[in-house]
């Protein structure tokens, strides 16, 4: 029996060539529109760079300073990319030759960007060069060049609990003024419970915003814990001492339904990764924001003997090669920021992923609590220059930055 | 500055092919990407404790170890070394059932469905199960895929030749060829005779190629089918990054170069014909040839000045269809798959049987249609002990973003990443919401932003009657703005799939080695 197939005529086949042909003619000879829905929104909320200039200062405490930067017109920066509570963003600054970079979480809220301002909030750090840079040199009329807001420090209602305890230690404090204020102003939906690790009330940051933000908002919760406080100077309703595993509990719902955001210092990270294993909830609900950079990697348990203290660096950027010499106590991030040479960053953390690199040979060592790297990158000898360190001499092939 | 015999403008897996293809063949090879890493789609993201695939569902023309299929063979050309998995199973259909559906039943998990169809790997088993669920079906399915032998045998002559020469090739092999070639999935399944209802089912896999049966060519779907259903589709051991980096590595390997965060901004013209283009808007880089990975639209808008394009590319352009959007939901779980009660790497959450049908729902997030992929069921280990990850994705057609400003954005993502998971949650009878320790949600300006595509698509243009497979790969060269400047990936002939577009980014590169070694 012959297959019913050949009861489809081949003849249809001819005439779809001079079809096509036709449609084709058939269209528009304007040259197309290089925009869309989806583009624009991408373009919006991840610009490659946003060119701002500081509109004003305020003094937040004896070291520590906000700054509320709007659009640099002049520059091509017509409006700020809109952002989720929580995100940071990258403040690039050549300081001298170095061409220097650090994440800063957005303290203002979203709100604001859309009303036309974002707010930095920078305190000095012992020898930290972009910390130092910023509170000496920035006034207002400083031209500033910021990433598009990155980080993934957010609230997200199909993952989190409806209650956040949110543990701040020093300026570690600024994303959570952020989300307070989206929880205010209708933008998030959780109650925010806020436990706010300082020394004493001097160093308290956001004081009376946070005072205003518990008054208006019911979802809002603040409770100071201050560690050097004598007791007769203790605030009204504040806890003395660390934020523990018993404060956290003390503060959350008797149900355990909660989440915990946590925010500071390394030190901290530290010391809370034993508090938070004691309260028996379960890992998804324990959030950290990124780690920062880390230094003195020989500090660390498996770093290697042996490692010579100069090494040789050779970089190669699109067409341009070059050779440098470093420390090997700084990451490889460094130690070509140090040489003069910028290249791409983000977070600085191991995290992002912004800086990844081939590494063509040598070896580096990697923190492993910060190796975020993806698993084939580890088989191709890709590294995050942020959080690796030269064990040898390298040669390494690097992004240009955009 | 040095000169280059050949510039690929995007490393996305046409970009890659081609520069690999390229730079194997001895010439001067100059990759630009404006991301940071290669791939395009075939890339990874760590969130937490999980590595996620962003795009991959599945990959056929893997083959197995004794009969490697073209893709196989394609990355042992390139010298790129990939540890594949295969899997054993092709889909499961969840079609839930439609109030007043008489032959609805309760089907396994509890739930009240008028299809539940999970098909096995092999023609014989397919086609069994097939007349299993509707009776009468298994001549005409075990009749199909025998045409599928057929067309994946065209397939291999098309690959041999260029254009023309592979489709005369095609044409004296293979009687039927042209027959199928101009007729529909649905008119050539209803001249086999297979029941409506086992066409739906047959059909399933429609979505991978954005146009449903009434559109799309016989012929096509055949061959695609036959790469499923043959052995079985494989997955990279670990996520599509790593099928990026060992192309990459090949480049580099053969003394190509590549430069990454180096977005090409304009191409720059000499006597009429691109000479060299621009970077990231300060570096000028020359060559004779170029081959584009980059979406044409986009490439028209953004690279040429208006007067140097030829008018008939910008009407083609203008003319063709965007093909369809993906919307995609990562989820990193802190259960195991056993725990959370799934049993299939891809299951297919349907509004309705009927693939047409499916379209028409598919304009805007809420159509129902949602696939779930559970990794670990091909890959065991590809999250910690006690964990498994989820990807769920749905397909929007046209512009479902029209009226969506930046501050709305992110509570919108979390929206439509809800019903997605209240979809799954409600066809499958299992509970996800309690368990999700990672979420990351991608929309089509998600997409947008990491292809540069229009609307996002993956795709390139929709596979439409009048736009199909055969006249795109006859008139290749007369589709192309420049003899000197070749696009390759999915806006190409074959449109969307890895396969394709390593195939049309090889092809792209052998057509411009040939045009080297005849000195044009």
């Amino acid at each position: 029996m012959a297959s019913p197939i050949k009861s489809l005529s081949a003849r249809k086949f001819l005439p779809m060539l001079g079809n096509r042909q036709s449609r084709f003619k058939s269209g528009s000879p304007e040259v197309p529109e290089g925009t869309d829905s989806a583009r624009a929104l991408a373009a919006a909320l991840h610009p490659v760079r946003q060119y701002l200039k500081v509109a004003e200062i305020i003094e937040r405490s004896a070291d520590c300073k906000s700054f509320r930067l709007v659009p640099d017109t002049e520059k091509g920066t017509e409006k700020l990319a809109y952002f989720g509570a929580g995100k940071y963003l990258t403040v690039f600054e050549n300081v001298g030759s170095i061409p220097l970079s650090r994440a800063y979480s957005i303290s203002s809220s979203p709100k604001n960007s859309l009303e036309g301002f974002y707010e930095l909030t920078v305190k000095r750090v012992d020898g930290g060069l972009m910390s130092n840079h910023i509170l000496s040199n920035w006034a207002v009329g400083t031209c500033v060049e910021v990433s598009a807001p990155s980080g993934n420090f957010e609230y997200q209602p199909l993952r989190d609990a409806g209650t956040v305890i949110c543990l701040a230690g020093g300026s570690g404090i600024t994303p959570f003024v952020s989300m307070a204020n989206a929880v205010c102003d209708g933008d998030e939906d959780f109650n925010l419970v806020l436990l706010y690790g300082s020394r004493d009330p001097a160093n308290i940051l956001f004081k009376d915003e946070l005072e205003a933000l518990e008054k208006k908002c019911g979802k809002i919760k603040v409770v100071h814990v201050l560690s050097d406080t004598a007791e007769e100077e203790m605030p009204a309703g504040a806890e003395k001492g660390f934020i523990t595993a018993d404060l956290i509990k003390k503060y959350a719902p008797d149900n355990g339904d909660y989440s915990v955001f946590i925010c500071g210092p390394q030190q901290m990270y530290e010391f809370l990764e034993k508090e938070t294993d004691k309260l028996g909830i379960e890992r998804k609900f324990i959030r950290r924001e990124m780690f920062g950079e880390l230094h003195n990697p020989s500090s660390q348990a498996d770093y290697p003997s042996d490692v010579p203290e100069e090494v040789k660096i050779t970089v190669t950027i699109q067409d341009e090669t070059r050779t440098v010499t470093g420390n090997s106590c700084d990451s490889v991030m460094q130690i070509l920021e140090k040489n003069g040479i910028a290249v791409p960053s983000r977070c600085r953390s191991g995290e992002c992923g912004f800086c990844h690199s081939h590494l063509i040979s040598g070896e580096v060592y990697i923190p492993k609590q910060i190796d975020y790297r993806r698993l084939a990158d580890k088989d191709f000898g890709c590294i995050h220059p942020c959080c690796s360190f030269p064990l040898t001499d390298l040669e390494i092939n690097v992004p240009a930055v955009r | 500055m040095k000169k280059y015999d050949v510039i690929v403008i995007g490393a996305g897996n046409g970009g890659l092919a081609a520069a690999a293809t390229c730079s194997k063949a001895g010439l001067s090879t100059l990759l630009l990407e404006r991301h940071n890493i290669p791939g395009g789609s075939a890339s990874s993201f760590v969130r937490g404790r999980f590595e996620f695939e962003p795009s991959l569902h599945e990959l056929c023309g893997i083959g197995t170890p004794e009969s490697p299929g073209p893709l196989d063979i394609q990355f042992g050309n390139m010298e790129a070394k990939v540890n594949w998995v295969k899997h054993n199973s092709t889909f499961r259909l969840v079609v839930p059932a439609k109030e007043g559906d008489k032959d609805s039943f309760i089907n396994e998990d509890g739930v009240r469905v008028s299809v539940d169809a999970r098909m096995p790997v092999g023609f014989e088993a397919f086609s069994r199960k097939l007349d299993e669920i509707v009776p009468g079906s298994y001549d005409s399915c075990m009749k199909a895929f025998e045409l599928s032998e057929e067309m994946t045998k065209a397939f291999e002559c098309m690959g041999e030749g260029d254009n023309m020469g592979g489709i005369f090739k095609a044409l004296k092999y293979m009687p039927d060829f042209m027959r199928l070639t101009s007729h529909t999935i649905k008119e050539g399944l209803d001249t086999l005779g297979m029941p409506k209802k086992a066409q739906d089912i047959f059909n399933t896999y429609w979505c991978y190629m954005g146009s449903p049966a009434s559109q799309f060519d016989f012929q096509y779907y055949l061959a695609v089918l036959n790469g499923y259903i043959k052995n079985g589709a494989s997955m990279p051991r670990n996520r599509s990054h790593e099928m990026s980096l060992a192309i990459d590595k090949s480049i580099r390997d053969n003394g190509g170069d590549i430069w990454y965060n180096s977005e090409v901004t304009s191409v720059i013209m000499k006597d009429g014909r691109p000479a060299g283009v621009k970077v990231n808007g300060n570096k000028e880089v020359f060559a004779d040839r170029f081959i584009c990975n980059a979406s044409p639209k986009f490439v028209l808008s953004d690279l040429f000045g208006k007067d140097d394009i030829p008018e008939k590319q910008i009407r083609m352009t203008n003319a063709r269809k965007t093909a369809v959007s993906l919307t995609t939901v990562y989820l990193g779980m802190n259960k195991t798959k056993e725990e959370l009660g799934i049993k299939d790497y891809s299951i297919f959450i349907a509004p309705d049987s009927d693939s047409d049908k499916q379209y028409e729902a598919c304009g805007d997030f809420y159509s129902g249609f949602c696939i779930i992929n559970c990794l670990n069921e091909v890959i065991p280990d590809c999250t910690p002990p006690g964990t498994s990850q989820l990807f769920l994705t749905t397909m929007t057609f046209g512009d479902p973003l029209k009226d969506v400003k930046p501050q709305d954005y992110k509570k919108l993502k979390t929206k439509v990443a809800g019903f997605l998971i209240d979809t799954c949650e409600k066809a499958l009878n299992i509970s996800i919401r309690p368990y999700i320790e990672e979420i990351e949600i991608a929309l089509p300006p998600t997409f947008s932003r990491y292809l540069n595509t229009p609307m996002g698509t993956p795709y390139g243009y929709m596979l439409e009657k009048w736009d199909s497979l055969i006249p795109r790969t006859i008139q290749y060269m007369q589709d192309q703005p420049f003899d000197n400047f070749l696009f390759c990936g999915a806006s190409q002939e074959r449109g969307d799939g890895y396969g394709c577009a390593y195939y049309t980014g090889e092809k792209a590169a052998k057509l411009t080695i040939k045009a080297f070694r005849e000195g044009k």
